[in-house]
């Protein structure tokens, strides 16, 4: 006992040293300008190219360092500041600076955004990348949509100029079919998504963030749920009788540019991006700006501009500033966007922000370049302060309740929800601007931690050693084999003390933090406010998701226990040449990769799309809502995380059904016994003894399956905006919750209570799995 | 003749069962083979395509970076593969054979420090990678997926170990046979089915893995394994490209199918019988 002790304690100093350890960094750069760029490697190219100019003319070495997407920029660059590598101007998206802008990590551009480079750029380049009036990037492409239309459907001379002109025209070009069905849509709408119906919500009214007098969003302001908004509930509904909406709550934009590249759509509100696919199907497509509110009004489309930003803890300040400038020269910028649009190809990849580019014979000689670059100055930047994404996440599910009624099938008052969707969005943003008072800790209390540990480690080893040599019975309990074992495990115990004690304990201790999106590098201690909000705001959905998320566990690990062991049973019994092609088979979900298949899936099991509906069809079965029914939903995903499982058991118990001596199922035959009864009474039991440790272990893995969040996203979405979804689990509702509003801390909370409950759990099944292994034969 | 009849009814019932879970196994794969091969599909939303083309994989090879990706991923398995087995095989010995005080608190203490849910505590994982500058660097996966790996396995292997009769090891030591060799000639050799077991799993999980990944290599775009790489082509600034998606599904299910197969010899061999008694 006393050696568990000690080795507790000097772990934990260990890992106290560790933790505090400060991070070894060097203070001086190699000198290397590192830009992180673009997924596209001509663009790439293009860039290498300006680098080396640049190089040539100042000195100053630029890497070029190729990324994967756009959308993991602001995340990386976070985890990469102060590495020895980072990266000095980082290529992202202009919503993602809020955060970093409030931790400061990036640098004010003052001085590279001058009056005459805003001349030179469209306005909402600059604007999107400007918080406070500061610039804090230079947009690149702006990422925006317009009126898409099929001009075989719709000639360019028809083109609606306001709104009310586009649903006249819209509902004139619908052709339906005897039996009052759509068969061809003047224009379909998308009502639960609000990127693409955002520009029709504003000419109602309606708007997501107020401004301040300055131009800054004010995100305490919120109109979505003002006069505006009914009206606008109103004309969606309406428009949804006529069927020119999406029918079921399952469809989404891809619906409808699969109807558009069938021919079947006229209009819809959309950008370039499947431009290709357009193309291969053979439709003459145009895209225009999006009809006005009325006479003098413009609508703006929702945009998101690209652009770069500097790191705040650049280690060559000038150098990086000077190349900035540099690569957003009008003659730059014209080979970047050239490369990015895959030269001649002409893609529509990248919509230029630099004006001389737009003006160039390369964007004005192809009609789509042309067209997508002309609503560059008809658009509104995505917000981006830090309160920007929290708006979106909640829109989908409130309109979704308003427009296809809850989950069990009731529908909702407009008013009420939508008055529920802003009090959500509030309290987040009250939540994420909440700074509980710091904890000062005195000066040096670290050394005194540890002076304490060590002490008390070296005082405890001490005594274990005195013991030892007084006594000579203990020490033959400190045999060879003890000192072997614990040899022998040494790497193991190294391994699991990294990759698992130490974030234990650093989690312990950012729970106690306010470490979150907007301290990123400045938290510190604010005591048990975390736990404190846990359990005093969202006791009763931890309750219920901890219920769900056992229930779900256990279901998944029994019924892949038994299917495996079943299906290892058959084969065994099977003809070998059978039983081998049936092996093949049945391992494939353990081979495949994971993200691969749960995707896959998704798809089959859509309610509206899938596969399988549609097979079931042809038998003239009606459409199961596989994963937007909650109880459905919630079959459907214990269903498909067995079938991940099963094979992973079949296999296993393949071999321990082989060693069954023969005579065990000889003598149960000779009393008349039935296979059922050989399964249940021999099989089974002996296998679930073999198997006790996997079975917990595959408990502990299911109750933290990150699956589901791919597979459903915790989806269908509770009635209740906010509240777990039906197929939410613990792990997925803290993932959602806490990274949403990207309160770090109150995660690092969540993984403790998480933990502390699973273990106890664990310890509570292991002790019951081992008396029932020693119980049983 | 009776009997003969039952035991065909019984037969055929089995086989339509296996056949039946059979379909439902194959159907998704089937699904990603139409949507890897067919042409112009938008979505997931497949359904029989017309027309047939291999110019997904065409654009597979020159417009991402796969082949580096598939390179990265076959290193960092294949390693952690290797040491998982070892790992495994040396920590089973000890919680199987030895006998210390403290050992089941040992076993135990490897169980429950697992059940930590890593996904929520990326930021430390991060922290650590960036203390020991293994950022951005496969060696950094090697180990964590090695630690994931031996951890989640140790258990089940020991479940096998202790199935091996004891009498072998004390007869082996009657011989004069040392620990080590015990261990190399008498064990793992029946222990063989259940390694093949270890090796597949510790390949899978490093070959599967994506949160950790994703998080510690960031910096370059060849330096990333497969899973990350299929990952980044889902969360495309244009939408999901699902048909270069299910191409790199279908050649990267290789190598684990390959793995699979070769080790199927071995844990579905059986064992010599009489030498194991449960």
């Amino acid at each position: 006992m006393k050696k568990i002790v000690l080795m507790t304690l000097l772990v934990c100093t260990a890992f106290a040293v560790f933790s505090v350890w400060p991070l070894s960094l060097s203070a001086e750069g190699d000198g290397i300008v590192r830009i992180w760029f673009s997924q596209y490697t001509e663009e790439n190219a293009a860039m290498e190219t300006i680098a080396t100019r640049f190089t040539q003319e100042t000195g100053i070495v630029v890497e070029v360092v190729p990324r994967m997407t756009v959308f993991n920029a602001a995340q990386d660059f976070t985890n990469n500041i102060e590495h020895d590598e980072r990266p000095d101007i980082v290529f992202m998206q202009a919503p993602d600076i809020g955060n970093l802008v409030a931790s400061g990590l990036l640098e004010p551009l003052d001085t590279v955004v001058d009056s005459e480079l805003r001349t030179r750029f469209v306005s909402s380049a600059i604007d999107a990348f400007s918080l406070e009036g500061i610039p804090y990037g230079i947009g690149y492409s702006v990422d925006t949509y317009g009126l898409v239309y099929n001009r075989a459907l719709v000639t360019d001379e028809d083109l609606p100029q306001t709104w009310d002109e586009f649903f006249a025209l819209g509902e004139a070009l619908t052709v339906r079919d005897n039996d009052g069905n759509v068969t061809r849509w003047g224009f379909c709408l998308n009502p639960r998504d609000m990127w693409f119906t955002y520009p029709i919500i504003r000419s109602f009214g309606g708007y997501y963030y107020g401004r301040y007098p300055n131009g800054d969003y004010n995100p305490y302001d919120i109109g979505l749920d003002n006069e505006g908004m009914l009206d606008y509930v109103a004309l969606i509904k309406d428009l949804h009788t006529k069927g020119l909406t999406l029918s079921t709550s399952t469809q989404s934009e891809s619906t409808i540019v699969a109807r558009f590249i069938a021919g079947n759509v006229a209009m819809m509100i959309y950008g370039l991006w499947n431009a290709a696919m357009f193309q291969n199907a053979g439709i003459d497509y145009g895209i225009t700006s999006l009809p006005d509110p009325g006479p003098g009004q413009t609508s703006l489309a929702l945009t998101t501009v690209q652009g770069f930003v500097v790191n705040a803890k650049t280690l060559h300040q000038d150098a990086t500033l000077a190349f900035l400038s540099y690569l957003s020269s009008d003659e730059n910028q014209q080979l970047l966007i050239e490369a990015g649009n895959g030269g001649s190809q002409k893609l529509g990849t990248r919509n230029p922000a630099n004006r001389a580019v737009i003006a160039s014979g390369y964007i004005q000689s192809d009609a789509n370049l042309r067209a997508l670059s002309a609503l560059n100055d008809e658009c509104e930047p995505f917000p981006n302060i830090k309160e920007g994404t929290i708006w979106y996440n909640y829109t989908t599910t409130c309109f979704q309740a308003i427009f296809y009624g809850t989950s069990t099938g009731g529908t909702v008052d407009p008013q009420a929800k939508l008055h529920e969707l802003a009090q959500a969005i509030r309290n987040d943003v009250a939540q994420m601007n909440a700074q509980p008072e710091r904890i000062t800790l005195p000066e040096g209390l670290w050394k005194w931690i540890l002076g304490f540990f060590a002490g008390l480690s070296a005082l405890g080893g001490g005594v274990v050693w005195i013991r030892h040599r007084r006594n000579p019975v203990r020490r033959k309990g400190f045999s060879r084999e003890a000192l072997l074992g614990w040899g022998l495990m040494i790497p193991l115990l190294v391994l699991l003390g990294m990759f698992y004690l130490y974030p234990i304990l650093h989690n312990c201790y950012l729970s106690l933090t306010d470490y979150s999106g907007i301290h990123l590098l400045d938290y510190g201690l604010i005591g048990w406010a975390n736990y404190r909000q846990i359990f005093s705001s969202g006791f009763r959905d931890l309750a219920s998701m901890t219920g769900w998320t056992l229930l779900f566990a256990t279901t998944v690990v029994g019924l892949s226990f038994l299917l495996g062991a079943l299906l290892a049973t058959v084969m065994n019994r099977a003809g070998a040449q059978i039983a081998k092609i049936y092996r093949m088979i049945f391992i494939l979900p353990w081979v495949i990769p994971t993200v691969i298949t749960l995707l896959m899936w998704q798809g089959l099991l859509d309610t509206e799309d899938g596969m399988i509906n549609h097979f079931l069809s042809l038998f003239g079965i009606p459409a199961v809502p596989w994963l937007s029914n909650p109880l459905v939903a919630r079959i459907s995903t214990i269903l498909v995380m067995v079938w991940f499982s099963f094979p992973y058991f079949m296999v296993v118990s393949t071999g321990l059904i082989k060693n069954i001596p023969k005579d065990y199922y000889e003598a149960a035959k000779v009393d008349g016994a039935n296979g059922f009864f050989l399964f249940f009474r021999i099989t089974i039991p002996l296998v679930f003894r073999a198997l006790v440790p996997t079975l917990i272990m595959s408990f502990l893995l299911q109750f933290n399956q990150f699956g589901v969040y791919v597979l459903t996203a915790g989806g269908p979405a509770s009635d209740v905006i906010g509240a777990p979804g039906a197929t939410d689990l613990l792990i997925t509702y803290v993932f959602n919750t806490a990274f949403n509003t990207n309160r770090y801390g109150l995660a690092a909370a969540y993984s403790v209570i998480i933990f502390l409950f699973v273990a106890l759990f664990s310890l509570g099944a292991m002790r019951i799995g081992k008396k029932m292994s020693e119980g049983e034969v | 003749m009776k009997k003969t009849i039952r035991n065909r009814g019984t037969q055929a019932v089995v086989y339509v069962f296996l056949t039946l879970l059979a379909l439902v196994t194959i159907f998704p794969f089937v699904y990603i083979l139409l949507i890897a091969f067919g042409k112009n599909i938008v979505g997931t939303q497949a359904l029989f395509p017309k027309e047939f083309t291999l110019d997904h994989f065409r654009r597979l090879f020159t417009e991402t970076h796969f082949w580096d990706w598939i390179g990265n991923s076959l290193v960092v398995s294949s390693v952690t593969m290797v040491a998982t087995v070892v790992l495994v095989s040396v920590s089973v010995y000890v919680f199987s054979r030895l006998r210390f005080r403290g050992k089941e608190k040992l076993f135990r203490f490897v169980l429950l420090i697992q059940v930590f849910p890593l996904m929520l505590s990326m930021v430390s994982i991060f922290r650590l990678f960036v203390a020991l500058g293994l950022l951005n660097d496969l060696k950094g996966l090697i180990l964590v997926y090695s630690a994931i790996s031996s951890a989640g396995l140790v258990l089940m292997a020991k479940g096998f170990f202790d199935t091996i009769p004891f009498e072998l090891d004390e007869a082996a030591m009657v011989d004069g046979a040392s620990r080590f060799q015990i261990l190399r000639y008498v064990i793992l050799p029946l222990a063989r089915p259940m390694l093949a077991v270890v090796a597949v799993q510790s390949f899978v999980i490093a070959y599967n893995e994506y949160g950790i990944a994703s998080t510690v290599m960031t910096s370059g775009i060849d330096t990333m394994p497969l899973a990350v790489g299929l990952q980044s082509m889902t969360v495309n600034q244009y939408g999901t490209n699902w048909s270069l998606y299910c191409a790199a599904a279908v050649l990267g299910a290789v190598p684990m199918m390959i793995l699979y197969y070769a080790m199927q010899r071995h844990f579905l061999g059986g064992l010599s019988e009489g030498a194991v008694k449960m």
